[in-house]
């Protein structure tokens, strides 16, 4: 019998040595995939194939021969002798090999917890194998069902929800403060990746005016018209704290640029109105203590990689409510797996008392040339009753081994007790 | 007859409160669910209980202390109910059940031969007065709940040490819109509430304040609440200040019903 297995390496298994040398192009992928899916060994195949891992879902009578088959490919690409690779491969079959395929597309084996890129590889890798003719139903069942787990993890944890990055995290504290960022004013002081990276987030969120200041006018000047904002004087900082709800500072200055009397002295016209200093400049370019002002809050780089790390340890802790749902889908996609593999059983059962009903009662009416619509009737509903009656512990009895995992080996009984014919041949 | 639906009303509410609580530490969809149900249930239940015992009693359930304060905590569920919704803030329930649910236990622990009101005193603009001044203060246990989260949530950020709170409470912004909402809700009530209450004092017995404590602490309490709305008006006292000015109004309201339950005066105790 055909049997759904992943084989495959991952960063929790393989350093990136190897897995660079594994990881293929989409071009390329695709033909492997034709080659791998052409050799006849495996019925239907995905690849899957990011920096992180390199992992084939297969559906395969013998999982072994196609595992070999489809490394031996995957590896010669490159040179690589799969005789590197073999031991750091991991190959998983039946429901565990269902239950590593949920978790991967909800981003539970990811390398980050909860980033959200592999399900669009996902997706990806799904699309490129059925482009190729290479899924079939159990794989087409199994990854649109991936899909909607990984979408229930989203929408019923927080396993994605918390900031992992600096800017981001900045970006969200903001939210914490302001609620909206909807025309909230953002003054960013000095230059540099983080800072501007964090003051883009900010305006897609909808923060406005963004206010640029930098020491040389020139580059104040390019730094506004890149995140489409207003250059003012770098002396006129101050003044300008007066308006803006959030001040990103980022300067390479020996001392702070912003000193808490300029603050104190901004607050008095802001009638309690929050202000928010992101700082990212080392050495600090907000004098400490502003955060002991009333309504006013600063980050400097080290809190805000605090608030990462307790994002991180929130992810953690919403993993486990993830593990969770995945676990009960995978129970659910197992039961009605085995279902399935009961259907077409109990439908030939009744398809073969149902005909030799027919024929019983075709011969009943042979000999009662004269009855009349009562008579048939009544034969009619006696015969249906017997074989409802007949067929009813049977049905229950083989969904019930199926959901045991039983379900194959009784069918087959079933099969040959009433002479149903072989597995293969039914539709 | 009452009494029983005041029991599992009560019990309703009980029961919402643990829910709420697990929800604030778990929070999981489906228990806060059940916790609104429960909530709705303890609710429904509540104005059952009101209706039958004013029906049984012949007069407004306001007659008493405890009857007044199964009132407030009748209007506050509904208010939390409303304001989960319109602020998005799924742990209200958490803040405000554990006092509804306290001021019902302490309710039913209360003497049951409560001094009534004087049958000379009844008439229409007494159960008006009441019924003014308990909305009133439903709309300031949500402000209380609001400025205590608010205060909550500003020390998280303050502190820059994010620990559970700060990811399930809301914003600052947020906290604040609902503390000063609730706010003007609150205060126009108790205003009428209590200027009913004062100019029915005078043409009873001459005086506004009668030497009445509950009255004299209930004055106190409005000018807190009077004090809060004029500063934001005037200088913009928001966020801590208000939250701050919020907890302390509440501790006078509640003064005021200590100084009801255990001070001669002329509000039936």
């Amino acid at each position: 019998m055909p049997e759904l297995f992943v084989s495959g390496l991952s960063h929790k298994t393989a350093p990136i040595a190897v897995r660079e040398q594994l990881a293929v192009e989409e071009d390329k992928l695709r033909e492997i995939l034709v080659d791998v899916h052409g050799a006849g060994v495996l019925s239907e195949v995905v690849i899957l194939s990011t920096c992180n891992r390199v992992e084939v879902y297969g559906v395969a009578d013998v999982p072994g021969e196609a595992r070999a088959l489809a490394f031996r490919r995957l590896a010669q690409h490159r040179g690589v002798d799969l005789a590197q690779v073999e031991p750091l491969l991991y190959t998983k079959s039946g429901t565990e090999a269902v239950q590593h395929c949920f978790r991967v597309a909800a981003s539970l084996d990811s390398m980050l917890l909860g980033e959200p890129q592999i399900l669009g590889q996902v997706k990806d890798a799904f699309a490129l194998a059925q482009s190729c003719q290479a899924v079939g139903p159990l794989l087409h069942h199994l990854w649109t069902q991936a899909f909607a787990v990984a979408k229930k993890v989203r929408t019923e944890t927080e396993l994605a929800r918390h900031a992992v990055s600096v800017s981001y995290a900045a970006v969200e504290l903001a939210r914490k403060i302001f609620g909206s960022l909807e025309g909230k004013a953002v003054l960013l002081i000095g230059a540099g990746k983080m800072s501007e990276l964090a003051a883009k987030h900010l305006a897609d969120q909808g923060a406005f005016p963004i206010y640029v200041t930098n020491r040389t006018w020139a580059r104040a000047q390019e730094m506004a018209r890149a995140l489409a904002g207003t250059a003012v004087p770098f002396d006129a900082r101050a003044e300008t704290l007066g308006t803006v709800d959030i001040v990103i500072t980022s300067t390479g200055a020996p001392e702070p640029i912003v000193r808490r009397a300029d603050v104190e002295r901004c607050l008095q016209g802001r009638r309690s109105r929050p202000l928010f200093f992101i700082d990212i400049g080392v050495p600090r370019d907000v004098e400490p203590g502003v955060n002991e002002l009333d309504a006013v809050f600063c980050y400097d780089i080290d809190d805000l990689r605090q608030v990462v790390d307790s994002n991180l340890r929130e992810r953690l802790r919403e993993a486990q409510k993830a593990e969770a749902l995945v676990a009960r889908e995978v129970a659910k996609f197992v039961a009605r797996d085995h279902d399935l593999e009961v259907v077409p059983t109990i439908v030939s059962l009744r398809e073969r008392l149902e005909a030799i009903r027919r024929g019983e009662v075709e011969k009943a009416y042979a000999v009662l040339p004269n009855a009349d619509a009562q008579t048939r009737r009544a034969i009619e509903a006696m015969s249906q009753a017997i074989v409802n009656k007949v067929l009813h512990a049977p049905t229950v009895k083989l969904r019930e081994l199926s959901r045991g995992g039983h379900g194959r080996t009784w069918t087959e009984m079933v099969h040959e007790l009433f002479g149903l014919g072989g597995r293969g041949e039914e539709k | 007859m009452n009494l029983i639906l005041f029991d599992l009303a009560l019990l309703g509410y009980l029961l919402a409160t643990v829910l709420a609580l697990v929800h604030l530490v778990q929070r999981q969809e489906a228990i806060y669910r059940l916790a609104v149900l429960a909530t709705l249930a303890g609710w429904v239940l509540h104005t059952l209980a009101l209706v039958v015992r004013g029906v049984e009693v012949g007069r407004p359930p306001l007659g008493t202390l405890v009857e007044a304060m199964s009132v407030v905590g009748w209007a506050a569920v509904l208010l939390t109910l409303w304001a989960e919704r319109q602020y998005r803030v799924k742990v209200l329930g958490a803040f405000i059940l554990p006092l509804v649910a306290l001021s019902g236990v302490s309710g039913a622990w209360l003497p049951p031969g409560f001094r009534d009101i004087a049958p000379a005193l009844r008439n229409a603009w007494i159960w008006v007065h009441v019924i003014l001044a308990m909305l009133g203060i439903a709309a300031f246990v949500l402000n209380f709940a609001g400025g205590v989260m608010y205060l909550l949530q500003e020390h998280q950020l303050k502190a820059k040490r994010p620990g559970a709170l700060y990811y399930r409470l809301p914003s600052l912004e947020t906290l604040d819109r609902m503390t000063y909402r609730a706010l003007t809700l609150g205060f126009p009530f108790l205003t009428l509430g209590l200027l009913l209450g004062a100019l029915w004092a005078r043409t009873a017995w001459g005086s506004v304040f009668a030497f009445d404590p509950l009255a004299l602490f209930s004055f106190l309490a409005w000018l807190v609440y009077a004090a809060t709305l004029g500063g934001r008006a005037v200088a913009g006292w928001r966020g801590r200040r208000a939250a701050y000015f919020a907890v302390v109004g509440f501790g006078v309201l509640l003064l005021t019903l200590g100084a009801g339950l255990l001070l001669p005066g002329r509000h039936g105790s």
